[in-house]
């Protein structure tokens, strides 16, 4: 069966270095023969703030109608695949938005009356790959707790399917690396996304 | 202890909130602790992140101008790395959603916690130093949808993000506090009152 991978990228400069991650994503992906759908969160001028309106129904099933295709893809894939810069030691504030709007009631979980635990709806996802970058050392990113990391393969994760395996890929103090480091994780990437 | 409120003890708090409904329970916590507060003489200036409008993502241009001389391009950016600058508190009221910031509160801290506001690159050993040196007192409240031991598990990534990766960039003294309502679909009103009462009874013996 074709896979079907879901990449959402997210950063505002459109040359930056997890744009090339980005490419070699896809490179990899369509080298295993996925079937690939690309979100650019920035590139579409996705709306990251959840609204009052958003909010006021955020129990009942189902997304903002302008958003309905991200849904849609979401409920779509069975590897979703996350590009994105560290800052503050979680995803930026346009990706979490997309956590945030998008993972709804009736489209990632469900809430059983009388519940206070989420009842994972997104059983399709089976692969859940993180590709990110971090200006600190792994060492900081540690003290603080890698908010970050533990957001995807533990809050997000346990909406998907019981089996679902997580992949961090990531490179760590990015201002200092040097330029072959920098291509080897590109290389690195690409290799994991295309087996 | 004297009663009187002198110049010594008086705080400069901000409290920075991130709920997108005026009615919400966080609003009304936000109130209580501005209330508190001011019972006990302290300043404080509250942020509205979604009255005022705030943009959570960071622009192309921001981006670009981020390692610049002048990383902030937006006047509301601007008043924000103002006040973070000079108050002796930072309070931080918010829902948990996915066990972090909202959108628009990590956006606030992308954007306003720019180099030469939150933290300082020093040229010459590449180093990070802090930039919140003034903030005494560092202050977490947020609503959980998750009982405490789901929240445990999965590592509880908002308050780490404020009570770690930012308290990296407040001084050595820095003192924090974190106060959490969990699983609160399934509270009683009682139990919200409670914790609203207990957030402004916290705020009256800030120094």
């Amino acid at each position: 069966m074709t896979r079907r991978a879901l990449v959402v990228y997210c950063h505002p400069s459109p040359t930056s270095f997890v744009a090339s991650a980005r490419d070699r994503v896809v490179a990899g992906l369509d080298f295993s023969g996925a079937e690939i759908r690309l979100t650019d969160l920035y590139g579409e001028g996705f709306r990251p703030e959840l609204s009052a309106d958003e909010h006021a129904t955020h129990l009942d099933a189902g997304v903002d109608p302008s958003i309905a295709s991200h849904a849609e893809n979401l409920m779509w894939c069975d590897t979703l695949v996350l590009v994105y810069p560290t800052w503050w030691s979680g995803q930026p504030a346009m990706l979490k938005g997309w956590f945030d709007r998008v993972w709804a009631s009736g489209v990632a979980w469900d809430l059983p009356e009388g519940a206070n635990r989420l009842a994972p709806r997104l059983r399709n996802v089976r692969k859940v790959v993180a590709v990110t970058t971090h200006g600190s050392p792994k060492k900081i990113n540690m003290v603080e707790g890698e908010g970050g990391k533990r957001t995807i393969t533990r809050s997000l994760r346990a909406m998907c399917h019981p089996l679902c395996r997580t992949s961090w890929l990531a490179l760590y103090n990015i201002d200092r690396c040097s330029e072959s480091e920098r291509l080897m994780f590109l290389d690195r990437v690409e290799q994991r996304l295309g087996r | 202890m004297c009663a009187t409120v002198g110049n010594n003890d008086t705080v400069h708090a901000a409290v920075v909130l991130a709920h997108p409904r005026a009615d919400s329970y966080a609003h009304a916590l936000a109130q209580r602790a501005v209330d508190g507060l001011q019972a006990a003489g302290h300043r404080v200036d509250v942020i509205d992140l979604y009255a005022d409008g705030f943009r959570a993502a960071m622009s192309e241009a921001e981006r670009e101008a981020y390692h610049g001389d002048q990383p902030i391009l937006d006047p509301l950016v601007q008043t924000s790395a103002d006040l973070v600058r000079i108050v002796d508190a930072l309070i931080f009221i918010y829902p948990t959603w996915w066990s972090g910031l909202p959108a628009i509160l990590k956006g606030w801290m992308e954007r306003v916690m720019v180099p030469g506001v939150g933290f300082t690159f020093e040229e010459r050993t590449g180093k990070v130093r802090p930039g919140l040196t003034n903030v005494r007192h560092l202050i977490g409240i947020s609503t959980y949808g998750s009982p405490k031991s789901i929240v445990r598990v999965v590592n509880d990534n908002g308050r780490r993000t404020i009570m770690r990766a930012l308290r990296l960039s407040c001084g050595f003294g820095v003192r924090t506090r974190w106060h959490g309502l969990y699983a609160i679909d399934t509270s009683t009103g009682g139990q919200r009152a409670e914790f609203a009462a207990h957030i402004e009874r916290s705020m009256t013996d800030l120094r």
